[in-house]
């Protein structure tokens, strides 16, 4: 499969005496993959987005989409992707006909196709029966159904969604992500930034985990599995929410624990076996005078992976 | 260009729902002249009544017209006017009508000749000077006889000689000061030449052969106080000088209250508009639709041109409603071509601040106290809250770097009746301030889109 997006050594600090926000990160995107950008907050997915959408320019290293690169040709790059921006990029006293039809004049559309356009986008985000009514009347969900639509005009090559189910309800989440699999049914190449590991799990086809401006694992989902091994994961939830780091501080050094982390009132034990590791945990807690409220046992996850290559939780 | 349109026509119709923007860009202006003419009345006055500054052209060789000049220096004015002597009638004239002078009393070439003609031809005859003149002179029986004979020719009536006040519009008090500055000068040259007309009379009588009645006499003495007709010199010495005191106006109207303050309002929330339209620039920046433009196939010099070319729009739109409402309750802006044509070019020259504003702050949150802040700071040095011209000097001087300065000096022409081709000086200057704002906000654009 040719590859539609190549990133090679990028690099991007926002001042000659910051911090890289974005180091030396290298990957490829395929044609009708859809490749998901995991890591905390502040780890650099929007940092490493921006460059590839042209916004930002990088301070080193080089990115070609569709064969165009964005330095050199940002135009043409600009041509061949849509990007879903975190923040709700509409205008709240425009009606959601009006800012798809502006965005959509913007991205060189105009005439019957630019209607076709805007009516088959009302229809596939379900909100043709408010076509005519001001965005700043419409709920959260339907700004985030609406902010889709016009990152989907032009049918670009490349789509890029920015953390997209930020900030939205369960239902709304729910919406996008079978909306997103669709997408990827279709046929669109995405590129698709969360922090939420169970989003990039369910809809990836590659996952590239970043975190302080590196890319410390990329792979499928079953490549960066193996990475943990055959481990699993224990969820401790406290009573006392201060009680975390005590209790990850005794666990450290006992046998069968290969790495913890804590979070105010929540542990998170990555062990060779829950079997025979659980009563060990559960006794140490109660030694400690703590008292545990839930105990989860987790196959290996993506979580698992952060943990094991940061030595900290995802959401730290 | 499609784009540059859409984006334009978009930047309009985000103003024209936004109710806020519109209280401030049109019911606001609209309100507070509402509130200035009920205070104010539509066509009242306000000039200076102190130091008005007066041009005065004495083109008189005799001495009655220095007589007339020297009033303006007289103790008794004291410091209302600052006059000053010119020669070029043009410049003169060109001066009232930029406003610069309140007036320009022009004396013609004959007045002294004119308002006492015998005193010309007593001096010629007799050496003796009109303005001391002495009844107990010894003359010898020939300059008797002429003298008397001369006296008889001088009856025949002449036409009023006519000293003119070229005065502006827009000091029409001040130019009524220099009018009542004028007339007590007349006055005192009407007690001056009565004197001296009872004196040549005298002297006359005494010299007139056998045969001439007193009644010729008395006409005689009224012909050469008036130099007009025996009838109307039936006063005697109490009869007016044979001069006509004329007022002419620099132009067609003069100042109106509702004028005045309909456009300096337009012109203060037109700032208010545009520094707001400036600063949703860095709005969009931060609610992201900035970004999203930035990463359309679209060139970031069309979107900062399409931005601007709504704010203009905008602007033209709300000084175009401001003006066709301000009309309808009776202000009046001046010749439409002139209004239109200055409203244009105000706007765009607004715009510059709000483009400068935008491009240096850092948060809608800075722009919108800056922008507030200049053009309150700029309203009150302009003229928006006081007449323009009741300012200091330097403070007029001080806001021309402000548009609202130009505009209301060019919208205050043409509401005093100039025709558009006068004010093309004025709207060159603004243009010239209209690129030295959008040369500072490219190098700030620069920056920030870097």
């Amino acid at each position: 499969m040719p590859a539609l997006v190549e990133v090679q050594n990028l690099c991007k600090r926002y001042t000659s005496d910051a911090p890289y926000a974005v180091e030396d990160i290298s990957f490829d995107i395929h044609a009708g993959e859809l490749f998901s950008l995991l890591g905390p907050n502040g780890a650099g997915k929007t940092t490493a987005i921006s460059m590839i959408s042209t916004l930002l320019s990088p301070t080193a290293g080089a990115v070609r989409v569709d064969g165009y690169d964005v330095q050199r040709d940002p135009m043409a790059v600009r041509r061949v992707i849509g990007v879903v921006p975190q923040e709700l990029a509409l205008y709240d006293d425009l009606t959601a006909q009006e800012n798809l039809r502006f965005w959509g004049e913007m991205r060189g559309l105009h005439g019957a196709e630019l209607q076709r356009e805007i009516a088959e986008k009302l229809a596939l985000i379900e909100l043709t029966d408010r076509a005519k009514d001001r965005v700043g009347t419409f709920s959260g969900g339907m700004k985030r159904r609406l902010n889709l639509a016009v990152g989907l005009l032009g049918r670009p090559k490349l789509l890029m969604l920015d953390e997209p189910t930020v900030a939205i309800d369960p239902q709304s989440r729910r919406y996008i992500l079978d909306w997103v699999k669709k997408l990827r049914e279709q046929g669109v190449t995405i590129l698709y930034t969360t922090h939420y590991m169970e989003e990039a799990q369910e809809l990836s086809d590659r996952i590239g985990i970043i975190d302080h401006g590196k890319l410390i694992a990329l792979g499928t989902f079953e490549e960066l599995i193996q990475l943990v091994g055959q481990h699993e994961t224990l969820r401790l939830q406290l009573l006392q929410e201060g009680g975390g780091a005590e209790l990850a501080a005794a666990l450290q050094s006992l046998e069968g624990i290969i790495q913890v982390s804590a979070t105010d009132g929540e542990v998170l034990v990555n062990v060779t076996s829950a079997e025979a590791t659980l009563a060990t945990v559960i006794g140490t807690a109660t030694g400690l005078g703590l008292s545990v409220r839930t105990i989860d046992i987790r196959e290996p996850n993506l979580e698992a992976v952060f943990l094991h290559l940061t030595g900290r939780a995802l959401r730290d | 260009m499609r784009k540059l349109l859409t984006l334009s026509l978009k930047e309009v119709l985000l103003a024209f729902r936004d109710v806020g923007a519109l209280v401030t860009m049109l019911a606001t202006p609209l309100a507070l002249t509402l509130v200035m003419m009920a205070a104010f009345g539509s066509g009242s006055n306000s000039t200076p009544i102190s130091d008005i500054p007066v041009l005065l052209l004495n083109r008189d060789e005799g001495t009655f017209g220095q007589a007339l000049t020297d009033i303006f220096s007289a103790p008794s004015v004291g410091d209302l006017v600052t006059a000053t002597l010119v020669e070029d009638e043009a410049a003169a004239r060109a001066r009232v009508e930029a406003d610069e002078v309140a007036a320009l009393v022009i004396i013609p070439a004959d007045f002294s000749a004119r308002v006492f003609p015998f005193g010309a031809r007593a001096q010629e005859l007799i050496g003796l000077d009109v303005t001391t003149l002495n009844p107990d002179a010894v003359l010898t029986p020939q300059q008797q006889a002429g003298f008397a004979q001369a006296f008889l020719e001088s009856q025949s009536p002449t036409e009023p000689v006519v000293v003119e006040i070229y005065a502006s519009p827009n000091w029409r008090i001040s130019a009524l000061v220099v009018k009542a500055i004028v007339s007590q000068g007349l006055e005192r040259l009407n007690i001056q030449i009565a004197g001296m007309t009872n004196i040549v009379t005298r002297l006359a009588a005494g010299m007139l052969p056998a045969g001439q009645s007193d009644v010729d006499v008395a006409a005689a003495m009224g012909t050469l106080r008036t130099g007009s007709t025996g009838q109307e010199a039936a006063g005697g010495a109490d009869a007016d000088l044979p001069i006509e005191l004329v007022t002419t106006s620099a132009t067609g109207r003069g100042f109106s209250w509702l004028g005045y303050y309909a456009s300096s309002m337009a012109v203060l929330f037109l700032m208010f508009a545009v520094t707001s339209g400036g600063r949703t620039l860095l709005a969009e920046r931060q609610r992201g639709t900035l970004p999203r433009l930035l990463i359309s196939p679209t060139p970031a010099l069309t979107i900062l041109l399409g931005k601007m070319g709504g704010i203009v729009l905008t602007g033209v739109l709300q000084m175009l409603i401001l003006w066709g409402a301000t009309t309808l309750i009776g202000a009046y802006w001046g010749h439409p071509a002139g209004v239109l044509l200055t409203i244009v070019l105000l706007v765009i020259c607004a715009s510059g601040v709000g483009a400068l504003i935008s491009a240096w702050a850092r948060t809608p949150g800075q722009a919108g106290a800056i922008g507030s802040a200049v053009t309150l700071i700029g309203g009150a040095l302009s003229g928006s809250f006081f007449v323009r011209w009741n300012l200091p000097q330097w403070v007029q001087y001080l806001s021309l770097v402000t548009p609202n300065a130009w505009g209301i000096e060019i919208l205050s022409r043409l509401q005093a009746g100039r025709a558009p081709s006068a004010i093309l000086p004025w709207l060159g200057g603004m243009i010239l301030l209209t690129i030295i704002y959008y040369g500072l906000a490219l190098l700030g654009f620069r920056r920030q889109f870097k």
